[in-house]
């Protein structure tokens, strides 16, 4: 090949990067608080037992997992300002897209999790006398919560994956920095390498940490 | 909201999103059967091989699976043509990224499945005198190819998805014609919603059969 590597022009560069790096912790450490929370209470609509609370949510659900993440994303960029009339920072707009995206995965997890907890449980919370409250935040919650870990995780990692799609709609995140500075040093073989495995030094351990998370659960 | 949505608009670009619909579901059919079976060849050598091939296969499906498609999407179309000193076409370089991508998660889903087949088979096929030909062949392979069944069929769906990807690198699949279609209108709300539809209209059914074809295995593993 006729292209000698040159490393220079991404160690020179490492500055606008980190800035990137930076935005897109934001972006996934701010769309995970969004996911895990409204993601277990959007589990809980789609478990219940009213048709009007539980088709909607299901509704949602199904959109966010059966559309491209990058249609949503676009989608949410074009559209939102254009139907609602409000217009937030990019960056802001990038953690809700993000986080309802990851409010629907999460969300699956958690059923998953709320109806592997035993019926019995559930029968001893009303023999005891728990009100319909008490049996969720003491028996259901917890038991959910512990067994969704390892997914809420995955799901996790993954949005900080899917977050370098902001960068299409100019959040000058990690992905979008690397793009600026490919084509602003024609350097793309060295920056692009470098951006890769800036996100697998991240996701890696988060991976590894699942995997032995699983066979610790699993051996229990 | 100060805006009246008028999509009939979009029957004027009928032929359009076709056209990158077609492009779509051929890239996506076309990955997903050369990007399976390359899943299938490297999860059997991950599984056996030595080690010096384990350590490197391992090293590919670490990298494509803890990396985001897009970056992997603009590494194939930029950096690979500078390396080899060839150019390829859009629709060459998607199917190289999309097809390195479904390989590296279908070797571990047949990994995975591999692994699921109980230790008691293999002692069961000692104990009978199979020749470790016939074991793999006639005993292991058949369980773990149908236990992977549900997991292959959501990473199609899903490579599904990932698919659009391509429309930021420049080819003209449903979203990128549906971007182009949006930013020459001006009319983003109508036309990203029908986009998306289209592919909720073929992602929701075959995720709902996925469900299907899952529930009808776990009952016959637990009969």
């Amino acid at each position: 090949m006729d292209y000698t590597l040159d490393l220079g022009a991404v160690t020179r560069n490492m500055g606008p990067l980190m800035d990137g790096l930076w935005v897109t912790l934001q972006l996934t450490l701010a769309a995970n608080v969004i996911g895990v929370i409204a993601g277990f209470a959007l589990a809980l609509l789609t478990t219940s037992k009213l048709a009007l609370l539980r088709w909607p949510s299901m509704l949602f659900v199904e959109f966010f997992r059966c559309t491209p993440a990058i249609v949503q994303i676009v989608w949410f960029f074009y559209c939102v300002p254009m139907i609602f009339n409000v217009f937030w920072g990019p960056v802001f707009m990038g953690i809700v897209a993000l986080g309802l995206n990851l409010t629907a995965f999460n969300a699956e997890a958690y059923r998953a999790s709320i109806q592997a907890v035993p019926r019995e449980h559930l029968d001893a919370g009303i023999a005891l006398g728990l009100s319909p409250t008490q049996r969720i935040l003491n028996i259901v919650l917890p038991q959910a919560l512990r067994n969704s870990v390892p997914v809420l995780l995955t799901n996790g990692i993954g949005i900080f994956q899917q977050s370098a799609l902001v960068a299409i709609v100019g959040v000058a995140d990690l992905m979008y920095q690397g793009k600026t500075l490919a084509t602003a040093t024609y350097r793309p073989i060295e920056t692009f390498t470098v951006v890769a495995l800036i996100y697998l030094a991240i996701s890696y351990p988060v991976g590894q940490f699942v995997n032995w998370l699983e066979r610790r659960q699993s051996h229990s | 909201m100060g805006m009246t949505l008028d999509f009939s608009i979009l029957l004027r670009f009928t032929d359009a999103l076709a056209i990158g619909l077609w492009t779509t579901i051929k890239l996506t059919l076309l990955c997903i059967v050369l990007g399976t079976s390359l899943g299938f060849v490297i999860g059997l050598l991950r599984s056996s091989g030595n080690a010096f091939v384990r350590g490197l296969l391992g090293l590919y499906v670490e990298l494509f699976r803890g990396t985001p498609v897009l970056i992997q999407l603009f590494w194939i179309f930029f950096c690979l043509p500078l390396i080899l000193g060839v150019e390829f076409s859009n629709f060459v370089s998607a199917t190289i990224a999309l097809t390195l991508y479904m390989g590296a998660i279908t070797s571990e889903t047949f990994r995975a499945s591999l692994r699921s087949v109980g230790r008691e088979q293999m002692d069961a096929c000692v104990a009978l005198g199979l020749p470790r030909a016939a074991q793999i062949m006639n005993v292991i392979l058949p369980q773990a190819v149908l236990r992977a069944v549900p997991t292959l069929l959501s990473n199609a769906v899903s490579l599904f998805k990932e698919s659009a990807l391509v429309s930021a690198v420049g080819m003209a699949d449903l979203m990128f014609i549906g971007q182009n279609i949006s930013n020459n209108t001006a009319r983003p709300v109508e036309v990203l919603t029908v986009v998306a539809g289209i592919y909720f209209v073929i992602a929701f059914p075959l995720t709902r059969a996925v469900t299907v074809v899952e529930q009808k295995l776990l009952r016959k593993f637990s009969a």
